[in-house]
């Protein structure tokens, strides 16, 4: 076994240790740890690099939670759903169980990537090659409306999901348009013909509003919870992710089938887990806890969007389909390595393959071990005064901004969208559509374009099409659906829907 | 029939006009540039004029009872008392984007830091000094001496630059 061998072990090691980081640090997403790591691997041989590389990449999304359930602020893009219910249990005095529940969710959803990547090579080719440009366009359309219809309480709720989506969808029209080359609403400047991106809009929505209200309450993250007692719900969101195991495991498949499909990736993964979790609610109660810190909001991102990690290589590794930036720095790797992802990775090189496997597993053991050993430490940052704490995480959020293209407007971008969140906040807007909206845009935008070129209107009859309108339908009607036999159940009219 | 006029509306109006700006300007782009953005348009407008009619004539309850499966600001707190911190915060938020501009990253963060810490934190001299240095030391060693990140300087030193006060 490669990975046991003490030169590829010690990479391995050295690569987790940077992604642990880069995981924390607001703006250094992983897909540019891998860049920057790139010129390191020259001397290397592939039994080196790649541990080291993919040690670093998959331990990001684990870390990237610690941020978002202490701070509300995102680590990485993928590590946005854990917010809406991670910083609620923060503020509660639940740091620790919602630290000790993503951290365990995510090793969970980490190791079922690596399973699911092991077994699934020789099945999934059908399932890739089947979906064309059409039924990926449905798929997007279906998770924009799968987290709409969930993140809205009472009968408007579908409808400002649906707005929020849609606004979404607009904001990533801005840019050079990638069919014809023409600018769309770049106001005359050369800052936003690449479009709006993505890190500093992430920040600002989710974080600056959480940064004011902080200001606002006064007090600590964590209220007026005495110093010392965070840590002691670790155990406590341990035990949550095996109480709710197999919610957690219908997580973690969902984000390794979304991690099979080109383009996808960890930014839906996370929300259509989050949808799914959030639907698992079985009353009206329940429901509306979601969004209050309720511990499965935490549980089902977390596990998602790391075993969508492991799934994201079947792609990358049998076809030379990358499934994400990351995916496609790691193919450039590859070439640099010497080795052509396709058939030769399946045969040739399957030892080494295989070894990606063990990679993923071993490095997400080790950074979580070594967090729940520093859990307690991390859970009374919570309990810092506000005060102390909003500049430097006003500064974090300023640089990790900054660092996306190290222009002015990258800041400007986050004040607007800073205003925006807040906006949504307060008016019950529901922020995760709009951010899924915004970033499967331009995807979608392609996808739509391809369809109808090629296909003209037909595409619209396609069965696989149909069939997944169909499920965009149960989707829109089920909480309607599901609502009115609650009611029934309970009988309480005039009460108001789920 | 009674109309209702709230807050939320004004956000209804502002998403109508952002939707009939995107349908408008695209009637004037090519097909495949057109497509997606009329796609995406029409119905957000649609929605909006649908949310508007709901909040300004809708059941008041209906209206109430609307809430996101999302973060929530606090409540606990007097309302002008809040109204009074939110706009203070924004004030300081935007006072940092306007050192940045004004000063640099490598000036702004540190003064940022000690100048919450002193007017706005109200902290001690032993406490914000510290936390002032920290920072700077967190922002020079990580970004600008480890990954090399290029920092713009700010208007203040361009500005001093260019009529040669300082080379």
């Amino acid at each position: 076994m490669i990975n046991l061998q003490f030169q590829p072990f010690l990479y391995m090691l050295i690569g987790s240790a940077i992604g642990f980081w880069v995981g924390i640090l607001p703006g250094i997403g992983g897909g540019t740890a891998l860049a920057l790591m790139m010129p390191f691997i020259y001397k290397m041989t592939p039994q080196e690099a790649l541990p080291f590389l993919l040690g670093m990449h998959s331990v990001v999304a684990t870390t990237g939670d610690i941020t978002s359930v202490l701070f509300g602020i995102p680590g990485e893009p993928t590590t946005v759903a854990t917010i809406v219910d991670g910083f609620p249990m923060s503020k509660k005095g639940e740091a620790g169980r919602a630290l000790g529940a993503v951290l365990m969710s995510s090793l969970i959803g980490a190791l079922f990537g690596a399973v699911f990547l092991a077994f699934s090579i020789p099945i999934v080719r059908p399932l890739v090659l089947a979906f064309g440009s059409p039924e990926m366009f449905m798929v997007i359309i279906l998770g924009l409306t799968c987290i709409s219809t969930l993140s809205g309480q009472g009968k408007r709720g579908l409808l400002l999901g649906m707005m929020s989506g849609g606004f979404g969808l607009i904001c990533s029209l801005v840019g050079q348009d990638r069919q014809a080359g023409i600018l769309r609403f770049t106001i005359g400047q050369l800052y936003l013909w690449n479009g709006l991106p993505i890190i500093p809009v992430v920040i600002g929505l989710f974080a600056i509003p959480e940064i004011i209200d902080l200001a606002v309450r006064g007090t600590a993250i964590a209220g007026d919870v005495s110093f010392g007692n965070l840590g002691k719900g670790v155990k406590e969101g341990i035990k949550d992710t095996f109480h709710h195991f197999w919610l957690t495991l219908r997580c973690s498949f969902i984000g390794s089938l979304i991690g099979i499909m080109p383009g996808l990736g960890g930014a839906v993964a996370q929300w259509v887990s989050y949808a799914h979790a959030a639907q698992s609610a079985k009353t009206m109660e329940e429901r509306a806890g979601f969004g209050k810190g309720d511990v499965r909001g935490v549980l089902g991102p977390g596990a998602a969007n790391n075993s969508k990690e492991g799934a994201g290589l079947i792609p990358t590794v049998a076809f030379g389909i990358p499934g994400s930036t990351g995916m496609a720095i790691l193919m450039g790797a590859f070439f640099l390595l010497g080795l052509v992802p396709g058939p030769d990775m399946l045969t040739k090189h399957l030892t080494l393959t295989y070894s990606m496997v063990w990679t993923i597993a071993l490095s997400n053991i080790i950074i979580v071990a070594v967090c729940l050993l520093f859990i307690n430490h991390l859970a009374n940052l919570t309990t810092v005064r506000g005060n102390l704490l909003i500049p430097f995480i006003l500064m974090l959020c300023f640089i990790g901004a900054y660092t996306t293209n190290n222009h002015i407007g990258d800041l400007i971008v986050l004040l607007v969208f800073g205003g925006i969140g807040y906006l949504m906040v307060r008016f019950g807007w529901p922020r995760p559509p709009f951010i899924l909206g915004f970033i499967l845009g331009s995807l979608a935008e392609t996808y739509l374009y391809t369809s109808t070129t090629r296909y003209g209107a037909d595409w619209l009859y396609r069965p696989k099409v149909i069939i997944l309108f169909f499920i965009i339908v149960a989707f829109v009607l089920y909480p309607f659906i599901r609502g009115k036999r609650l009611l029934r159940e309970h009988e309480e009219p005039g009460e108001d829907q789920i | 029939m009674k109309i209702r006029y709230n807050s939320k509306a004004l956000m209804d109006l502002c998403l109508i006009g952002i939707g009939l700006v995107v349908i408008i300007t695209s009637l004037k782009w090519p097909f495949k540039t057109a497509l997606f953005p009329i796609v995406i348009g029409t119905p957000v407008f649609l929605m909006a004029i649908a949310d508007l009619l709901l909040n300004l004539f809708g059941r008041e309850k209906m209206v109430e009872k609307q809430a996101a499966v999302d973060f929530k600001l606090s409540e606990d707190v007097d309302q002008t008392l809040a109204t009074h911190r939110t706009l203070l915060a924004f004030a300081w938020i935007i006072g940092f984007f306007l050192m940045i501009l004004f000063f640099g990253f490598h000036l702004a963060v540190p003064l940022y830091v000690l100048f919450y810490l002193k007017i706005q934190g109200r902290e001690r001299w032993r406490i914000s000094l510290p936390l002032m240095l920290s920072a700077w030391v967190f922002f020079y060693g990580l970004f600008v001496w480890l990954l090399d990140t290029p920092f713009q300087e700010g208007w203040i030193f361009k500005g001093l630059r260019a009529i040669g006060i300082i080379g």
